[in-house]
């Protein structure tokens, strides 16, 4: 592919989706400029980059977004939720065009049409021409101060002339921000365009550094101007950077006779601390005469220090003069009247620049290289255990085994820090699977002419890349199954005495090594009679054994396959798959899925998954003369069990545990490996797994240690393979088999 | 080409863009910095702005173009502290 297009292509994937989170914020709260310069500029910015391929239609299409949301911003327009609907709908068309750019690098023939289509559409919100439309007036009368102590005399009389003279004069606070430059912005270009330009200043933002670590491509610089022009058409000149311009009218009462910056007590103190630099500057005949002066300023800092003004404690002053006083020189007090200047100068409403996110794109392959890489590493590190016996039993020498095993530790502890590592870089936050719910939740609402509120909470919370995207089909599904069937219509709701409008909450959080999730509606709730009644209208269960189903078992019935509680299958979920999909996904990843409900309280989903499931930690055993691995998360216990106390009730064998009857099967039986030879004396080695919370019991020939594997799916002409969940390699060499038990029981 | 190396003097002429960056820090990093001559020049790009202004070149020939005139050389004059 192009390499522009390839770049291109995820950028605006990102794009569209922050435009699309933060439209759908702003239908809430139409006020908030941030958000909307965040569409805009999200629009504005694909707008741009797409001009470079062939991709007309796209380009239109965005343009009239971008036409829309400009009246908007210039608060010509307010944000309506028809307006949203249609922006969306032009998002997803570009969203759709970026996929098929990505495909084949053209759009479908039919685009010119669409995109004509969907122009009309965003058109119609645009007001006709003429329609005259409210005008903000620009923050005029407002004193800026700041601004015009920037001006030399003739420019302050400049000004007042212009203004005297009944014409608009603007004040414009310019703060590019750092990463302008990789998007094409030259904003001395900008300011260029100013039509009558009475004054530019332009001034570093923070001190340069030093030659070497100068960074041309991050902009440094802020700029003050003043210009002759109306502050629309200023506004208009930096519609592109509006949020880091700041424009202010200024008007003839704002330009007192005097200088008004002469008269603060900043500028007061600044002058006196430019007097003090002057004292100190001064050559010196001799060192007396130094002391002396050291000594005046000193006395003139100690006065200074009582002003609330200045950063300044008692202390500093004195460290300062005594280290002046024994160098005989006067650089530590330089330094304290630098500091305090630059105090005192710094701009007090310094909007806050973003941080620029450095953030570096990889290739999701090229981390699990590294991983892989990493996991060998972890698994070839475990060989230096066995070559410290070697050295040992074999050559004899002890001291040689002692040292292996010493580098072996600090190997150890640095592979397993980089794996920590590694785990870092894949762990992603679960507002990559939220992020589209705001959106499904508001369509569906819309749809079914529900209301809901959707509540995120603890979208920062972290798991592995693999579980995060493995997870947004059940979530959806569940989400889906909320609003089609647990939230009842508003009439319902006020009919029950409930707010008319439901709440959904979607919420993550840590709990130990485990992500949980829940989502949790203040629906209808699952009834268990309608449930149990369902079982035996669908033939799972005769009327006696429903009847024994406690509630919360009748509501488990939903994770039963093809078990579809709604009346009517509706176009959003109900057709029988569902529920028993999200508990397959699920256990699939190594979590656990519950519902719980509450008759017109409303359902609770809760999911619980592993952070991450690259790393297993399993135990090794001896069956049938294999090494086998099993996954320490089922592993209840381990006991050994004399073969007298084994029970066998018609076919299976079962032991007591606990006072509990346990089953019993041997490993090597299950896997088709010759099973050892029985001896009534030596007691079964038992290995008592939980496999769906029912205890089961493996006799194995031999336990062996526990150990952390990187788990490798079997993949290929095995992937077909029942009972195994995927392979390790261990510290000899050898491949282990981990054992999948729900499989294989 | 923009940048141009002549004598002692480095030219930096018509229209300079954000490309010549690099190029123009490399030469100010130099051990024997080049004065600058920006007679020719009719825009400087901001990221050269700032090259100019963080190195401080020892000397600056004023540019023709009476917007950098004005506004430019205030921060790249040498006399200024």
């Amino acid at each position: 592919m192009n390499p522009l297009l390839a770049c291109f292509v995820p950028e605006s994937r990102d794009l569209l989706q922050a435009a699309a989170a933060s439209l759908l914020r702003l239908e809430k709260d139409s006020h908030d400029e941030a958000l909307i310069n965040e569409v805009f500029r999200a629009v504005h910015t694909i707008k741009g980059s797409s001009g470079l391929f062939d991709a007309a239609p796209l380009t239109r299409l965005v343009h009239g977004a971008e036409d829309l949301l400009g009246e908007v911003r210039a608060k010509r327009l307010t944000l309506s939720s028809d307006m949203v609907d249609r922006l969306l709908d032009a998002l997803d068309q570009v969203s759709t065009w970026v996929d098929a750019l990505e495909q084949r690098e053209c759009l479908p023939a039919d685009a010119a049409a669409a995109a004509q289509e969907k122009l009309t559409a965003l058109r119609a919100m645009m007001p006709a021409a003429g329609e005259s439309a409210v005008v903000v007036p620009g923050r005029a009368g407002e004193t800026h101060a700041d601004w015009l102590s920037l001006l030399d005399e003739a420019e302050h009389r400049a000004v007042s002339q212009r203004l005297a003279g009944g014409e608009p004069v603007v004040a414009i606070r310019y703060t590019p921000d750092e990463g302008c430059f990789y998007r094409g912005e030259d904003p001395l270009h900008l300011l260029r365009q100013l039509p009558d330009l009475l004054a530019l200043r332009i001034a570093p933002r923070t001190a340069w550094p030093d030659i070497a670590e100068l960074d041309p491509y991050r902009c440094n610089l802020i700029f003050h101007a003043v210009a002759v022009m109306a502050h629309d058409a200023a506004a208009h000149l930096f519609r592109y950077v509006a949020e880091q311009a700041e424009i202010v009218q200024l008007s003839p009462s704002a330009l007192p006779a005097a200088d008004p910056a002469e008269d603060s007590p900043a500028a007061l103190l600044c002058g006196l601390l430019a007097e003090q630099r002057r004292i100190l500057a001064l050559p010196a005949q001799d060192a007396d005469e130094m002391r002396r002066r050291i000594a005046a300023v000193a006395g003139a800092l100690a006065n200074l220090s009582q002003s609330p003004a200045l950063p300044l404690r008692q202390g500093d002053v004195d460290a300062a003069v005594s280290a002046a006083l024994d160098s005989g020189r006067p650089q530590a007090l330089l330094a304290l009247l630098d500091r305090l200047e630059q105090c005192l100068t710094s701009p007090r409403a310094e909007p806050a620049t973003r941080p620029a996110a450095r953030v570096l794109k990889v290739d999701q392959e090229r981390v699990d290289r590294l991983m892989n890489l990493i996991g060998e590493l972890v698994v070839s590190k475990n060989a230096l255990p066995f070559l410290a016996r070697r050295a040992e039993e074999v050559h004899g020498s002890r001291e040689m085994s002692r040292e292996i095993k010493e580098q072996y530790a600090v190997i150890d502890r640095l592979a397993q820090e980089m794996q920590g590592a590694i785990m870092q870089v894949r762990m992603i936050p679960v507002s990559e699977v939220f992020e589209r719910f705001p959106r499904l939740v508001r369509d569906l609402a819309r749809q079914l002419d529900k209301r809901i509120e959707l509540v995120i909470t603890g979208e920062d919370t972290a798991a592995d890349k693999t579980m995060i995207e493995a997870l947004g089909d059940p979530l959806l599904h569940i989400v889906r199954n909320a609003i089609d069937h647990g939230v009842e219509p508003a009439a319902q709701r006020e009919a029950a005495g409930k707010p008319d409008c439901a709440t959904l909450r979607l919420s993550a959080c840590q709990e130990g090594d485990q992500v949980v999730i829940e989502v949790a509606d203040d629906g209808r709730g699952m009834d268990p009679a309608r449930l149990r009644h369902l079982a035996v209208e669908k033939g799972l269960f005769d009327d006696a054994q429903a009847g024994r189903l406690s509630d919360q078992e009748a509501v488990n019935l939903i994770f039963r396959a093809g078990f579809s509680t709604a009346a009517t299958v509706s176009d959003l979920s109900g057709r029988g798959v569902g529920m028993d999909v999200v508990r397959t996904t699920v256990d699939r990843l190594g979590g656990a899925v519950t519902v719980t409900s509450e008759v017109g309280r409303g359902t609770r989903v809760r999911l619980s998954l592993p952070l991450s499931m690259a790393i297993m930690r399993v135990m090794m055993v001896e069956a049938g003369g294999s090494l086998l691995g099993i996954p320490m998360d089922l592993i209840a216990e381990t006991v050994r069990l004399d073969p007298r106390r084994v029970r066998t009730i018609k076919q299976a064998e079962t032991f007591v545990l606990h006072d509990e009857v346990v089953p019993l099967r041997r490993l090597a039986d299950l896997l088709g490996l010759p099973l050892p030879p029985a001896d009534p004396d030596v007691h079964h080695a038992v290995l008592v797994a939980r496999v769906g919370n029912a205890p089961v019991g493996l006799v194995v020939d031999r336990f062996r240690e526990g150990m952390d594997v990187i788990l490798k799916p079997l993949d290929g002409v095995l992937a077909g393979l029942r009972g195994y969940t995927g392979t390790a390699l261990l510290g000899d060499g050898s491949v282990l088999l981990v054992l999948d038990l729900k499989e294989l029981l | 080409m923009p940048l141009r190396l002549a004598g002692e003097a480095l030219h930096l002429e018509a229209e300079c863009g954000v490309e010549e960056a690099l190029a123009l820090l490399e030469h100010l990093a130099a051990p024997q910095p080049p004065a600058i001559d920006l007679r020719t020049c009719t825009h400087l790009h901001t990221a050269l702005v700032q090259v100019l202004a963080a190195c401080r070149p020892r000397a600056v020939t004023l540019p023709d173009d009476v917007f950098l005139a004005r506004w430019l050389m205030p921060l790249l004059d040498p006399s200024t502290p």
